[in-house]
């Protein structure tokens, strides 16, 4: 139980250093797509440019969304909330984050195919989290089933 | 479905709540879900001890009715 605890903390700390590395991503957002649309996708038009800019601050977008939801979850579970619905519920919303920045990675493919990468580990994700939050859901309801058998 | 007719029991033998859950070993929140026909299963050793000191059978407290 200690252990898992631990596990809990360290993850929390990891999340947050992740939420600051998205906050220098988006300050420096500009810059890093730039140099994307030049050095990688070796692009000198400015659909690229703006393609791939929007592609990027979206995609923060959904990291930010998934971060937070994942924060909670983290939360809720150290403070012994661990079958609930309120954590299949962030796990859905982590879930359908990870479809769109999939999407919107997809879209970025328009301006440089190495997106596709990011797209494909998005979409594997929210598979897995799927999966996850269908084994909460059942372990859920055979506990709620517990609960109430006398 | 089935119905618990736990209370009209418990008048019979003029017991209550407090006292019959203190008696099976049970807490007066799962008597109330017991008698509210809010439980998804009863176990047979919480049956036993509800038949033990209400002094009656099964039968007198599960009752099946159409819904």
């Amino acid at each position: 139980m200690d252990k898992a605890d631990n596990v809990i903390r360290y993850t929390k700390v990891a999340t947050v250093i992740f939420l600051v590395l998205v906050v220098v991503a988006d300050v420096f957002g500009f810059s890093i797509t730039n140099y994307i649309t030049r050095v990688w996708a070796d692009r000198e038009d400015t659909f690229a440019l703006i393609t791939l800019s929007t592609v990027y601050y979206l995609g923060t977008v959904g990291a930010y969304v998934v971060l937070i939801a994942f924060y909670k979850l983290l939360n809720n579970m150290s403070k012994d909330i661990v079958f609930d619905k309120a954590n299949t519920k962030l796990m859905k919303i982590i879930a359908i984050a990870l479809a769109l920045m999939g999407v919107d990675c997809m879209v970025g493919t328009i301006a440089w195919f190495g997106t596709i990468y990011v797209g494909i580990i998005c979409f594997f994700m929210m598979l897995v989290l799927f999966c996850v939050r269908a084994v909460f859901e059942k372990a859920i309801e055979m506990k709620s089933e517990l609960d109430l058998t006398i | 479905m089935i119905v618990i007719n736990l209370d009209v029991m418990m008048a019979k033998r003029k017991m209550s709540s407090g006292e019959l859950a203190q008696r099976i070993g049970i807490t007066q929140a799962n008597l109330s879900i017991l008698k509210n026909q809010k439980a998804k299963a009863v176990r047979l050793e919480t049956l036993d001890a509800i038949c033990r000191n209400l002094e009656c059978q099964p039968g007198d407290i599960l009752e099946f009715r159409e819904e």
